[in-house]
């Protein structure tokens, strides 16, 4: 008997929409079990690198533990030596700012004018420091200007002017820089009030002379 | 109306859907149970290896580099020996006292008499910038006054730069009277001393 004669359509109208010769009854729930697989191999994936990530931290974190004693040591020696190199720094700037003054004064004695006495040399104190700006809460722990500057004051009596003139002559050597500048003024050139020794009328005079700026820097 | 639907299929559809569902779930489950869990701790923990590949390299760069931190503190040390030294503390709470057994001697030598000492305001030493060390220092200020010649004073001067190169003068002045070898003479000299603590 010819089979082709009897035919009997089980397919349901949706089901003739599919391209497919499988029916979706059977596909869906195999890729969804394909789905499932795949899920547990990617979990078993990322398992695996965690576990071997893992593994290298925990034997680094051994490591770092081993070697933290000595390495804490370093760090003290590390933060210790910041801390000596800042109060170098500081205690350079101090070192800048020596002044020393003795060979000029020194020299002076012998460039003084026989005419000339000397009734007071002064070198004045720098300014104060400003520690309090306006409107700041708190002093500064340290000046902002890392300059100062002085002045020298020379006062005396002479019985003409050409000693005077010929003293500041003098001063302006260079075996003088560390004492004075060229910047000067004359505060004062006047009779003396006071009569000198055989009722000789004395000239008293006051030049203000400025000192070589007081750095304190490197 | 699922109902109907449900109702309209074949046995084996039911059967299907079902097992469908059911595959759903169990994937659904994996994925928010297992492979989100696992692979936001992977990341975590890739983070904390990253830091943890730093912190060793770190360590080993420090460790490798041990002995030039020794010479470095040992050049520090060396280097600020000298001002160490000329550093003025205080005896017995006084720091003029200190600055008369330093310099009475000099001052003497060189043929200053009645002397006095008495302590000036110290002053601020400008900062290292940007970062200030936790020890300031300072300038301390010993205000000598004594009686002698003007050779006397500059004699004083002159050794005290020689023997005590770190004191520095601040100021001085030098007042003629009748006798000339006993003028009146008073000096500001300056040490080196320490300040405040910036932190503790």
């Amino acid at each position: 008997m010819n089979s082709s004669a009897f035919h009997l359509n089980l397919l349901k109208s949706s089901e003739l929409l599919s391209s497919s010769p499988v029916r979706m009854r059977v596909m869906l729930p195999l890729f969804l079990l394909l789905g499932c697989a795949g899920m547990v191999v990617w979990w078993g994936v990322l398992f695996t690198q965690f576990m071997a990530v893992k593994a290298r931290s925990d034997g680094i974190s051994g490591d770092i533990s081993a070697k933290d004693k000595s390495h804490a040591e370093i760090i003290e020696r590390q933060a210790h030596a910041r801390e000596l190199s800042l109060q170098l720094e500081q205690l350079d700037y101090y070192r800048g700012g020596v002044r020393k003054v003795g060979e000029p004064l020194a020299a002076l004695a012998d460039v003084m004018p026989l005419k000339v006495q000397l009734t007071r040399l002064e070198i004045q104190p720098p300014p104060l420091q400003v520690l309090q700006p306006p409107g700041a809460k708190q002093p500064l722990p340290g000046p902002v200007e890392n300059v100062e500057t002085q002045k020298v004051v020379v006062v005396g009596k002479t019985t003409k002017e050409t000693p005077v003139l010929a003293l500041m002559e003098s001063l302006e050597d260079e075996q003088f820089g560390r004492l004075v500048t060229r910047k000067r003024e004359v505060k004062s050139f006047k009779q003396d009030d006071a009569p000198a020794k055989g009722g000789a009328r004395l000239l008293a005079f006051e030049i203000e002379y400025t000192m070589p700026e007081r750095r304190f820097a490197k | 109306m699922k109902g109907d639907i449900l109702q309209g299929m074949a046995p084996n559809a039911k059967r299907s859907f079902a097992v469908s569902v059911a595959f759903a779930a169990v994937g659904a489950a994996l994925y928010f149970l297992a492979v989100e869990p696992t692979e936001s701790k992977l990341v975590v923990e890739r983070r904390r290896l990253a830091g943890l590949e730093d912190r060793q390299r770190q360590i080993n760069f420090d460790l490798k580099n041990a002995d030039t931190v020794k010479e470095k503190l040992d050049g520090l040390e060396k280097s600020l020996s000298p001002y160490r030294e000329a550093m003025l503390e205080p005896l017995l709470g006084s720091y003029s006292m200190r600055a008369k057994a330093k310099l009475e001697h000099l001052l003497l030598e060189a043929g200053l008499v009645n002397l006095d000492y008495a302590e000036e305001p110290f002053r601020a030493l400008p900062l290292p910038k940007p970062v200030m060390p936790r020890q300031l220092h300072r300038r301390a200020a010993i205000r000598v006054t004594a009686r002698g010649s003007y050779q006397a004073a500059v004699s004083f001067l002159l050794r005290l730069e020689r023997e005590l190169p770190l004191v520095s003068l601040q100021s001085m002045e030098i007042t003629a009277e009748q006798n000339p070898a006993r003028q009146a003479v008073a000096f500001v000299l300056e040490w080196p001393a320490k300040g405040g603590l910036t932190r503790k």
